[in-house]
């Protein structure tokens, strides 16, 4: 049962690092633990916690708790697979082995790099044109966006947190964008910074904390957006910096 | 009339972008790339006939939800996959970077005003959500 009850926060764990609602992860977990035969499940999810209480029909109560270290990311295809794992379970609860295996099968099914420079790449060529650049900018912003996924495939994991990462990351491409500018004036500063702000810009999490606070998930819904509120003002201050030392 | 074409072809690809970036399945991505397109649609529509950026922002925000729901009937998949990738195009960034670069020219007029622009827009998006 020890070893069930680590699954379930297993899968908890995977749903709220890829960008899963407090909701959703609560009730997975709740849903999933009467199916297998639990007669109450007590919940308690925050943004980087997750306490479960499992009480048995033999009157045995069982307890752990999570820690969540690793700040949040959105994986779609992980979210599904997890989704579509509990819905299986909820119908008929699959053996412990098998469900450590799907388990272990839906963790190792991360994004490849390539695609993940290439949409990156996209995405901020197409916001720069979005906001009125033109094609000289655009190809600019690719080029950093590129930049950017290197940036935080390396540099990310020496970081202490993501204020610093941002800091850093926005102090860097801000430097190379402004040295662009300098070298070739016809190019747009603002356009191009604009393109990658949105995508490192923590848009999303403000939007979901403030969802968090609505349907009820106070204190999710505050940390996330201190926390979101601090990587943009960390984002701001290094582009900021940029553009003060070279006097763009 | 061109500004409005590019917008909303640029929506599509950002969108597009950002759904792959997010590991979506190949065969959901037209429909998470279509999202964006409407919803950018339904902002530049609704700015037609309403001042500021706080209800347009508010409108496409619930269309986009909507859109994602009747999907995810649809589809059988999570109304997330199509709501996130769709609602991208409404994220405040430009009114961000106005905001902090007329905080460094020490132009504070110019930056509270871009600043309210953001936080509304920001408001918009997450109440226009919570509505459907």
């Amino acid at each position: 049962m020890e070893a069930l009850l680590d699954q379930l926060l297993n899968i908890g764990e995977l749903l709220l690092q890829n960008g899963a609602e407090i909701s959703r992860v609560e009730e997975t977990i709740s849903r999933m633990g009467m199916a297998y035969g639990a007669v109450e499940m007590q919940v308690f999810v925050i943004t980087y916690s997750i306490v479960v209480s499992m009480k048995m029909p033999d009157g045995r109560v069982l307890t752990q708790t999570r820690r969540i270290t690793r700040p949040a990311g959105t994986d779609f295809l992980r979210l599904e697979a997890c989704n579509a794992l509990s819905r299986r379970c909820c119908r008929t609860p699959l053996p412990l082995e098998e469900l450590t295996a799907e388990v272990e099968r839906i963790r190792t099914r991360s994004n490849s790099r390539l695609r993940i420079y290439g949409s990156s790449m996209l995405a901020v060529g197409s916001f720069t044109l979005f906001f009125g650049g033109g094609p000289a900018d655009m190809l600019v912003s690719m080029a950093f966006a590129a930049l950017t996924c290197l940036l935080q495939e390396y540099l990310m994991p020496i970081c202490m947190n993501r204020v610093i990462f941002n800091l850093i990351c926005s102090l860097l491409i801000g430097l190379g964008t402004c040295g662009c500018v300098l070298l070739f004036p016809v190019l747009q500063l603002d356009k191009i910074m604009i393109g990658y702000i949105m995508l490192l810009i923590p848009g999303l999490a403000m939007t979901n904390s403030v969802r968090d606070i609505l349907v009820g998930n106070t204190i999710s819904g505050a940390l996330l957006l201190t926390e979101s509120l601090l990587w943009a003002g960390a984002l701001a201050s290094g582009f900021m910096l940029a553009i003060w030392i070279t006097g763009v | 009339m061109r500004e409005i074409v590019t917008q909303l072809l640029t929506a599509f690809l950002g969108s597009l972008g950002f759904a792959i970036l997010f590991h979506l399945r190949p065969r959901l991505l037209p429909w998470a790339a279509l999202g964006g397109f409407l919803c950018w649609g339904c902002y530049l529509a609704c700015c037609g006939y309403l001042e500021g950026v706080f209800f347009p922002c508010l409108l496409a925000s619930a269309f986009a939800e909507l859109y994602a729901e009747v999907l995810a009937r649809l589809l059988r998949a999570p109304s997330t996959l199509f709501y996130v990738p769709a609602v991208i195009p409404l994220v405040p960034g430009g009114s961000l970077f106005h905001a902090m670069s007329a905080a460094v020219r020490n132009d504070w007029a110019a930056a509270s005003a871009y600043g309210t622009t953001t936080g509304l827009s920001a408001l918009g998006i997450a109440i226009g959500m919570s509505l459907i």
